[in-house]
């Protein structure tokens, strides 16, 4: 079967409309790119020149699963924020920190490998700016009580976190939205990800331990400082964070029956959002609602239907077609390709909107290649498989390779700099980009080994 | 009564590039009035003389707290000593960095009833008094509108 034949039989022509489309797309990513204007307006005003253009019906942008808004990632995300929005004034984050850093016993090297795990652990479960977030302030104090360089515990926690965020379905958007669009469950990314991400974690783990285990020291007076801070303390809520823990527990057991129950993970957190609120008691939601990271969300919405513009016209599947072409229809060799090229494209460019265009694309790719499979035949097919895990790790991991590859590092950055200590480009790349290569070499030979030769 | 006659006239200023250190040991020495010496706050002037800022006790203050501890509750992890430290680390910050630059000002024929609204409803220890070019030329503290009150009450015929 040539590709031709199967264009014809599901035609696209390059009119006005799809290169309406295009153009709306390609400017609307070169302008995201440039961080000229802010992402969340570029994508809303891409969107409505969809509606507006007609590109899209605003039926179709609302309702229509293969082109509009996905609603699933929508409200996964609204509702896990709000789930740590009414935890966090518990004081729970303060604790854990602390309580990391005594473990180590002030010991700078063993505090760093403790945070690097707690953030990767943190970051499977929340998303990764929330717990780089909620670690970093923590980290700066103790480096001060320690007298020892920020900038190395920094720079691990930003990688660590996009490390461990990879691990399951809700540690990353991107992971959620591959889960979404390839209607993978929690369990799915658990076998999956989750043994790749532990034997990455381990050679990271080595790396820190290559270039700061003999560096870094602290004076004993120094320690005692550390020592003497009573992680107690940072509780303000004690009954609150039983309730907060509760309902995080229950969201959590819900995330791995979901797909026995035939729930979708955002039925199951806004549950816990729900559940939570009422349980805060709160008389005024106002607060925790407004603290709802908008911006984000507005940039999804928009960007969904800036895509589902771009899917209707046949952008997209062109692409997949083009990607085909170079790989000689190889599902390994298009496996390669899409692990490396994401992996590299993520770590220059927001994996959010690489991924949302990469979702339809292997989806499209898969409908030309196996034309008479539908629904999870389709998206479930043994050869496809690998790609959605590569796909992932690609795009999650290769957020580490720069200083703006993902929202954590940007973070960070920030963050030191108003501590005074500035990070330029080159020194987190100096760490970060060796770090994505072998995290990605590691995920290579992974997926080749358990999909195309052990094959479980 | 207006501003004009309860300010108190400038007499030591700052310049934006000035010294964390030489700030606190400029306002150790400056002149309150007449008598007294050491002030808890002194306007920031720019190369041409016009108001660039204000720098109170509460700027060196927040200027010597680490940033990362106003993103959470850390301060029951702090230590002795750090206080000191930190303010030797930020020594060297200066004045264009610690200032609070949006300062609320009066016109010196503004009455005082303006001055005491603006006071409680911004919470302010003092307000410079611009002149119809916009320089400053004094500044009216908190307890000079209180003399104002305490005479009013305190004077029978409120002069």
């Amino acid at each position: 079967m040539t590709h031709e034949a199967v264009t014809a039989s599901q035609p696209f022509v390059m009119n006005t409309t799809f290169w309406t489309a295009t153009a709306i797309f390609i400017i609307a990513y070169a302008l995201i790119v440039s961080e000229k204007i802010h992402k969340t307006v570029v994508a809303i005003v891409g969107a409505s020149l969809m509606l507006v253009l007609k590109i899209l019906q605003q039926h179709e942008a609302f309702h229509v699963e293969e082109f509009g808004i996905d609603w699933n990632v929508i409200f996964l995300l609204i509702s896990m924020m709000i789930i740590i929005n009414l935890m966090r004034p518990t004081g729970f984050f303060e604790y854990i920190a602390i309580k990391s850093a005594k473990l180590g016993r002030g010991e700078p090297f063993r505090i760093m490998v403790i945070f690097a795990v707690v953030t990767a652990v943190l970051s499977a479960f929340l998303d990764n700016v929330t717990t780089v977030l909620l670690l970093a302030p923590v980290t700066l104090l103790i480096a001060n009580a320690l007298e020892v360089d920020a900038i190395p515990f920094l720079i691990a926690e930003a990688l660590a976190s996009n490390v461990g965020g990879t691990a399951t379905l809700i540690g990353d958007p991107p992971n959620i939205m591959i889960a979404s669009k390839a209607k993978l469950d929690f369990m799915d990314f658990i076998y999956n990800l989750t043994p790749a991400i532990i034997i990455i974690m381990v050679a990271f783990l080595f790396v820190l331990k290559l270039i700061f285990g003999k560096k870094l020291h602290a004076r004993p007076e120094l320690k005692q400082r550390v020592m003497e801070m009573n992680e107690r303390e940072a509780i303000k809520d004690p009954l609150m964070l039983k309730k907060s823990l509760f309902v995080l527990g229950m969201v959590l057991i819900g995330f791995v029956f979901h797909g026995k129950f035939n729930y979708q993970p955002a039925t199951v957190a806004l549950f816990g959002a729900g559940l939570l609120l009422l349980l805060s008691g709160t008389k005024e939601p106002h607060h925790v609602l407004a603290e709802v990271e908008w911006p984000t969300i507005f940039f999804f919405i928009g960007l969904f239907i800036i895509i589902g513009g771009v899917v209707k016209v046949g952008l997209i599947k062109w692409m997949s077609l083009k990607v085909l072409a170079i790989t000689h229809d190889n599902m390994f060799a298009t496996n390669m390709l899409i692990m490396w090229f994401s992996a590299f494209a993520s770590a220059f460019v927001d994996n959010i909107p690489y991924v949302a265009t990469m979702n339809p694309l292997l989806i499209d790719m898969a409908k030309v290649i196996w034309p008479h499979l539908h629904g999870t035949n389709l998206l479930h097919n043994p050869q496809l498989m690998p790609l959605w895990w590569s796909l992932s790790l690609g795009a999650c991991l290769g957020g580490n390779g720069t200083a703006i590859g993902a929202s954590a590092n940007v973070i960070v950055v920030g963050m030191a700099e108003r501590a005074g200590k500035k990070i330029s480009f080159l020194k987190f790349m100096a760490y970060g980009m060796p770090v994505m290569i072998l995290t990605v070499l590691i995920s290579t030979i992974y997926v080749w080994l358990r999909y195309y030769v052990l094959k479980i | 009564m207006k501003a004009k006659d309860i300010m108190e006239p400038v007499r030591d200023s700052l310049s934006t590039d000035t010294t964390l250190k030489e700030t606190v040991n400029l306002m150790q020495v400056a002149r309150r009035n007449e008598s007294k010496v050491g002030v808890k706050g002194m306007i920031v002037l720019d190369d041409k003389g016009n108001l660039a800022g204000i720098v109170s006790i509460k700027d060196i203050l927040k200027a010597i707290i680490p940033s990362y501890m106003s993103l959470m509750e850390l301060g029951d992890f702090t230590w002795d000593g750090m206080l000191e430290e930190m303010a030797r680390k930020v020594a060297g910050k200066e004045v264009k960095d610690i200032m609070t630059r949006e300062v609320i000002t009066v016109d010196e024929d503004i009455p005082l009833m303006g001055c005491a609204d603006l006071v409680v409803k911004h919470n302010l220890q003092r307000i410079p008094v611009l002149n119809k070019d916009g320089k400053v030329i004094g500044i009216v503290y908190v307890r000079d509108l209180y003399y104002a009150i305490v005479k009013a009450l305190l004077e029978k015929d409120g002069k």
